[in-house]
């Protein structure tokens, strides 16, 4: 894959370029700015954008900003947002545009080099990566919540689910056959009362909406 | 003006009619003071301190309704044995404070009523004059410059009186009470210990942050990232003669390092929430209500960015209300509403739980109140049993 790197730490973005060059990916640029940012996703047309959340000038968060806004221009471009830490709040405002190929990990998961992997070619392809650290957030719901009626293994389906994994992911993370999977997904659709979904973006951004109680 | 003058002279008659407590105050304070070489003073004294307490206090509010202000002093609190009792009652120097505000009040609250009350006697006597005039009554009771024998000698002197009497009184009567309830704020209240022991609050709590973020960054990151590299170091030599050991220590190492990420993280989230930093108030505020099993409704309409210390200490404030609101309250909903007027931050967390939250019981209020202070800020929870609970608090914000 061709890759564009957005972080204005020289280490961070030294440690990516190799981890990435290492697993077989080109980084055609790295950039340190919202501006460059753009200027590089017009011209090289990368298949995804790495993007630190904090970068100058105000270190706070431009990246987010900068993700929506690049996104907006150039519908479809997949995106993985990382940062030192998660909140629910950019997770939702990430998916908001709406579309697939968005990803929101927390920088730590770099270091399980197949697992990041694996979620930045899932976002590449139009997939979801959701940290699970958004998803626990999101999951501290008030009491007599219809979440509180599944069993603790719909409520790990519900999760992984919920981070972006495909039924074929979830059975091999659970250790169970697809068939378990996808009958879990059925009972728990059925308990919080969403419509049937395949798998997929689409389904991420219903459990995800259903979570934040959009 | 006139209204100033009522509400002056209001006050000052309230006033008066704390001097019989304050006599009696004084007087039980030094007979259990000569008692005191006794056992039995010994046992009494403290309850005359605080006799004294609650007539200061009820001084206090009085004037702090005057000034339109909190008026508060901190005491000791007095517990313990007897013995122990004596010397913190004794030791405290508000205790003397108070003692000489009784004493001094004897006077200046009788002179302070007398003026008001002479006030509103001359202006009475002023309205009189035409019956003094009217009725046949001995011309020497009424002395003044003229004689009054006309009406119009009446009509002219009636006003002019009143006139007099009113400019100056009118003017003069809210002065003393502002003079008064000031010189009892000093007394009572005195500025500069309040400032100490908030400045000296500020600095220990100050102080046990550091050491507390001290030890956490001693005994966990430093000390993950020391068998982080040892395990590395190893890894390196015996990489050659044993590789799939070093394979083993370096996800060791691995493992070590993302538990160490975790632990930064929450460590940089107790200092300063980076959302916080990215968003300010009202996002960081959100947030919180986005994350609390209790349903939230979040009100921070115009608050902006605020200093960063400010920011701060009201979400921490509100992140510990909601805590309690999650965990004590039994609440199905709770609002929180930040206003910012003129230069003060309100921060109020309402919730419609059973109420009856307890300063003591270890709920991390004392903790709020300890912040706010520091900030010379107010701090106010109402929690009537069955609830709704409200936790009110301002912080200056310039």
């Amino acid at each position: 894959m061709r890759v564009i790197i957005v972080e204005d730490s020289v280490l961070l973005a030294e440690g990516l370029a190799l981890l990435l060059n290492t697993e077989g990916h080109e980084v055609v640029a790295t950039v340190g700015t919202a501006e460059e940012f753009h200027r590089a996703v017009a011209g090289h047309r990368p298949d995804i954008a790495v993007v630190d959340i904090r970068l100058p000038p105000t270190f706070r968060d431009e990246g987010v900003r900068a993700a929506i806004q690049v996104r907006r221009d150039h519908p479809g471009q997949p995106i993985l947002v990382l940062s030192q830490y998660v909140e629910q709040t950019y997770a939702t405002e990430l998916l908001a545009g709406g579309g697939g190929g968005i990803g929101y990990l927390l920088k730590d998961r770099v270091a399980r080099v197949s697992e990041f992997v694996d979620a930045l070619e899932r976002v590449a392809k139009g997939g979801t990566a959701m940290d699970p650290e958004v998803i626990a957030q999101l999951l501290v719901r008030r009491h007599a919540h219809p979440i509180d009626s599944l069993t603790p293994r719909e409520r790990e389906v519900l999760s992984l689910m919920a981070e972006g994994h495909s039924n074929t992911d979830i059975a091999a993370s659970l250790v169970v056959t697809e068939r378990a999977v996808h009958k879990h997904v059925g009972n728990i659709f059925a308990k919080l009362g969403l419509p049937p979904s395949d798998s997929g973006h689409r389904r991420v951004l219903a459990v995800l909406a259903y979570l934040s109680g959009v | 003006m006139v209204w100033r003058a009522v509400r002056a002279t209001g006050r000052l008659v309230l006033d008066l009619l704390l001097v019989p407590l304050c006599v009696v105050a004084l007087l039980v304070t030094v007979v259990t003071m000569v008692l005191s070489a006794t056992y039995l003073g010994l046992v009494l004294l403290p309850f005359a301190i605080r006799l004294n307490r609650g007539v200061a206090s009820l001084a206090r509010r009085n004037a702090g309704a005057w000034l339109g202000e909190r008026v508060t002093a901190t005491y000791q609190p007095i517990r313990g044995g007897v013995l122990t009792r004596v010397r913190v009652a004794t030791g405290d120097p508000q205790t003397w404070r108070d003692l000489g505000f009784l004493a001094l009040h004897v006077v200046t609250g009788p002179l302070g009523a007398g003026l008001a009350l002479g006030l509103w006697g001359a202006l009475g006597w002023g309205l009189s004059i035409p019956l003094w005039w009217f009725a046949p009554l001995p011309e020497h009771a009424i002395h003044l410059p003229w004689a009054l024998d006309s009406w119009a000698r009446v009509a002219v002197t009636v006003p002019l009186f009143l006139g007099l009497v009113g400019a100056v009184g009118f003017r003069v009567v809210p002065l003393v009470a502002e003079g008064l309830f000031r010189l009892a704020k000093a007394i009572l209240a005195p500025r500069h210990v309040r400032l100490a022991e908030r400045v000296t609050e500020a600095l220990d709590a100050h102080g046990q942050e550091l050491r507390r973020i001290e030890r956490d960054l001693h005994d966990g990151a430093q000390a993950r990232l020391v068998s982080i590299a040892m395990r590395l170091g190893i890894a390196e030599r015996v990489l050659a003669d044993d590789p799939a050991k070093a394979a083993a220590l370096i996800t060791e190492a691995r493992l070590s390092t993302e538990e160490t990420m975790t632990e930064l993280r929450d460590i940089i989230r107790g200092m300063y929430p980076p959302i916080l930093a990215d968003r300010g108030l009202p996002g960081a505020v959100a947030a919180l209500a986005a994350r609390s099993p209790v349903p939230v409704d979040v009100e921070t309409a115009g608050v902006g960015r605020l200093p960063a210390a400010v920011e701060a200490a009201a979400y921490f404030v509100i992140a510990e209300a909601l805590t309690n609101v999650a965990r004590h309250s039994r609440a199905s909903s709770a609002q929180v509403r930040v206003r910012r007027t003129g230069n003060r931050l309100e921060a109020e967390v309402t919730d419609d739980g059973r109420g009856g939250a307890d300063e003591d019981g270890g709920s991390g209020l004392a903790g709020i109140r300890r912040r706010v202070s520091a900030f010379d800020g107010e701090t106010t929870l109402t929690s009537p049993p069955g609830g709704p609970t409200t936790l009110r608090v301002e912080l200056p914000c310039e």
